[in-house]
């Protein structure tokens, strides 16, 4: 230890001409790491910050995917205009209640899964394979297949209603059930991910704890509420804010399910990003109403970690 | 101390290299000299039973003009996307399919390039050898922006034995005509009492086009007025009741379930649970195969001039940087080559634009084909706006109205907000043109 100190600390104490050249070499040794990022550093610009750049510009633009003249500058009026526009405020609220439906049976039923699994169901590999499989499917898979199953007069959700004597709604055709379809769709498709990061979490748990409490008497609920439960505190913050940041920016289930129907009941933010700008040609503006989305969830962003923060200096 | 400068001139070595791979290769693409010997490239949205026979066709012209490189894109939105983004940045296909009623919404923003006509006349193609109604509207000024490949009406398919019970044919083994909305919905009611099935099966819900094509083949038929300008739209609001009101009636009463998706609708007629559908002629190759003594008529005449939905594949030239003379040459004999041998796309269904071939023997002998052919005469494209065509944002939005219709809501409401919408859209300006915000 001491042989080492004294090597590399020496250049630097001694005093006189040597200095400035150790010096030079020091500055040198601690750039050469960044030579190593470089890569790394020219895709982050290329592929995230240029974009951010180029998309704010576009949104002052009255920017157009066929016209043939140059976009004009046109300041904000792209976002005068967003922040009028009833559709934008009517899809944005869809992804807002599309998340906010979502997230809860998807953190709570995943909980539920790995604390039933891991608590003794038999035949655990079965269990994990049956609640993750789901998601390795493509989307246009799961679209396809719930489309079928929830049709209204040949699917067999209805036609297992119509067996029990229940008339199933129109899941695809009317507003409220469409939500409701693309929620059921989705939660089927994800939950598997949540449920396999509970699980690995639980299985990190200190097996001691539990012997622990259960010399003290406490009985299986006990060991539940008590060491389970706060112990995926820490878990439970990582999936809530990877869930939330998914169920926002959702998309390709309900353009695959109901392309934003019946009546754009369904219609998301970001399909509303693309139906401006892709299909309505208005570059322009579906950029303006793009970065209207990104300060929403940046907002929202500092906001959880401003709490999450909070909660853990609390503990 | 030697370390840190080998290592950096290594890594700018590998980065550099890195970067120069792709970009050369750009290089090579961009200039097209890698491409010249490679023959046209060929962008079209044609997948399943079409796509296959196009492979075919596409293969059968090779071996004139010499290798085609198909790209075959999804249907709809992404296919005009794309073909969009291509034309802009100069880099399009040598050739591309184009739906007529789209040309609106591309002609303007300068993405097509004029076909040249001398040329295609040279190659044995004359403007009177289409319909002209067809012909012109390919046409933007003194450019002939797109040649017609086909009309693709939306049809009636029934089981011929059913229909006939039901007093529904002809001696010629067509669709009657109807005298009025009456008679049709009474005529379906008999269909469904003879039978013994539901009358008639129609898929629609949160399908892009389909509420739109029975609409528009109703609507084109009442004379009604329906136009879209720069100034704003004019629609005689009462003919969009009126159509409004018989789709409420058509879907009433056990003629036809409201609510179903098109993959329902297509089930229930191929496995006899209903007698006849509305579809697009497309759905022959599916429906020849799995429905007995399958019929098929134009869209049936209910409200006065005959009239059906339809619109037409077409071939453009999508702009390029630098037009390649010896590949623009390839790409109009391939025009030439696929329209004098259309009677081959035929067989999917689709009309052949080309007149010569239609007039042939072989095509009079092509059933059902042959019944429906007229379909082509009566073709009901859709108004012309930069917004409206096949597969577009229009078509979708205003079907949402159309099917509250059709699903048993106001009728009166559903036409007004039907209208609404159009009035909406038709103020919105004209990315076109370069005015968007």
């Amino acid at each position: 230890m001491t042989r080492l100190e004294s090597t590399t600390g020496a250049p630097a104490a001694t005093p006189g001409t040597a200095t400035g050249r150790s010096g030079r070499a020091r500055d040198r040794r601690a750039w050469s790491g960044a030579w190593f990022v470089v890569p790394f550093g020219i895709f982050f610009v290329l592929f995230l910050v240029w974009p951010i750049v180029y998309g704010f510009w576009l949104s002052l633009t009255d920017a157009s995917l066929v016209a043939s003249e140059a976009p004009g500058f046109v300041g904000f009026s792209n976002y005068a205009n967003a922040l009028s526009d009833a559709e934008m405020w009517r899809s944005l609220w869809h992804t807002i209640a599309f998340t906010a439906i979502s997230t809860v049976p998807l953190v709570l039923l995943a909980l539920v899964m790995a604390i039933a699994v891991y608590t003794g169901i038999r035949g655990q590999w079965l269990w994990r394979f049956a609640f993750f499989a789901p998601y390795l499917l493509p989307v246009a898979t799961v679209a396809m297949v719930w489309t079928w199953l929830l049709e209204e007069n040949l699917g067999l959700v209805n036609q297992t209603l119509a067996s029990l004597g229940i008339a199933g709604p129109g899941w695809l055709s009317e507003e409220t059930p469409a939500m409701a379809s693309v929620v059921i769709a989705t939660v089927w498709w994800t939950v598997g991910f949540n449920f396999l990061l509970y699980l690995s979490s639980l299985q990190s748990i200190p097996t001691h704890l539990y012997e622990a409490a259960a010399i003290d008497g406490a009985g299986p609920m006990r060991r539940i509420w008590s060491i389970m439960i706060p112990q995926l505190r820490g878990i439970t913050s990582v999936v809530l804010v990877l869930q939330l940041l998914s169920s926002l920016k959702v998309f390709d289930q309900i353009y695959l399910m109901t392309k934003g129907g019946p009546d754009g009941a369904t219609r998301s933010l970001l399909l509303y990003v693309y139906d401006t700008g892709f299909t309505g040609y208005r570059l322009g503006y579906s950029a303006a109403i793009s970065y209207i989305f990104l300060a929403m969830i940046v907002i929202v962003s500092i906001a959880q970690a401003r709490i999450a923060s909070r909660k853990g200096q609390q503990s | 101390m030697t370390h840190p400068i080998r290592r950096r001139d290594l890594l700018l070595a590998g980065l550099g290299g890195a970067l120069a791979a792709p970009a050369l290769a750009g290089c090579a693409g961009f200039t097209g000299t890698a491409s010249r010997g490679e023959g046209i490239r060929f962008w079209n949205l044609f997948s399943g039973g079409d796509g296959v026979l196009l492979d075919g066709i596409v293969q059968d012209i090779e071996e004139e003009i010499g290798p085609v490189r198909s790209t075959v894109l999804e249907w709809g939105q992404p296919y005009y996307t794309k073909l969009a983004m291509a034309s802009k940045g100069g880099r399009g296909p040598d050739l591309a399919i184009l739906h007529l009623s789209r040309l609106p919404g591309y002609a303007p923003g300068g993405l097509l390039e004029p076909f040249d006509l001398d040329l295609l006349a040279e190659l044995g193609i004359r403007p009177e050898d289409f319909d002209p109604g067809l012909w012109s509207r390919g046409a933007v000024g003194e450019d002939q922006l797109a040649i017609p490949m086909d009309t693709h009406p939306f049809i009636t398919f029934y089981d011929r034995e059913l229909a006939d019970a039901a007093g529904l044919l002809t001696s010629e083994g067509v669709l009657r005509e109807f005298s009025s909305a009456e008679d049709f919905l009474d005529g379906l009611d008999e269909l469904g009492e003879t039978s013994g099935m539901t009358p008639l099966t129609f898929g629609h819900i949160n399908h892009d086009s389909q509420a739109w094509r029975i609409f528009w083949s109703l609507f084109a038929q009442t004379g009604a007025e329906f136009e879209l300008s720069e100034s704003g739209a004019e629609i005689d609001i009462d003919g969009v009741e009126q159509v409004m009101e018989l789709l409420g009636a058509m879907f009433d009463d056990g003629r036809a379930e409201p609510n179903l998706q098109t993959n329902a609708a297509k089930s229930e007629f191929t496995n006899g649970r209903a007698a006849m559908t509305f579809s697009g002629e497309w759905e022959l190759a599916t429906f020849r195969d799995v429905v007995p003594n399958l019929g098929a008529s134009p869209f049936p005449t209910i409200l006065g001039e005959p009239a059906g939905a339809s619109d037409s594949h077409a071939f453009v030239l999508p702009t390029q940087l630098a037009a390649d003379p010896v590949l623009r040459r390839q790409a109009h004999e391939f025009v030439a080559a696929f329209l004098q041998g259309s009677l081959d796309w035929a067989q999917a269904g689709h009309i052949p634009a080309y007149r010569p071939v239609t007039e042939t023997e072989a095509y009079a002998e092509l059933d059902p084909q042959r019944d429906y052919v007229s379909a082509g005469e009566i073709a009901a494209l859709d108004p012309q706006a930069w917004f409206t065509g096949s597969g577009s944002e229009f078509q979708r939005q205003a079907g949402f109205s159309i099917q509250n219709a059709i699903l048993g809501q106001d009728p009166a409401q559903a036409a007004q907000d039907l209208v609404a919408y159009v009035e909406e859209k038709a103020a919105e300006p004209d990315p076109t043109r370069g005015t968007t915000s």
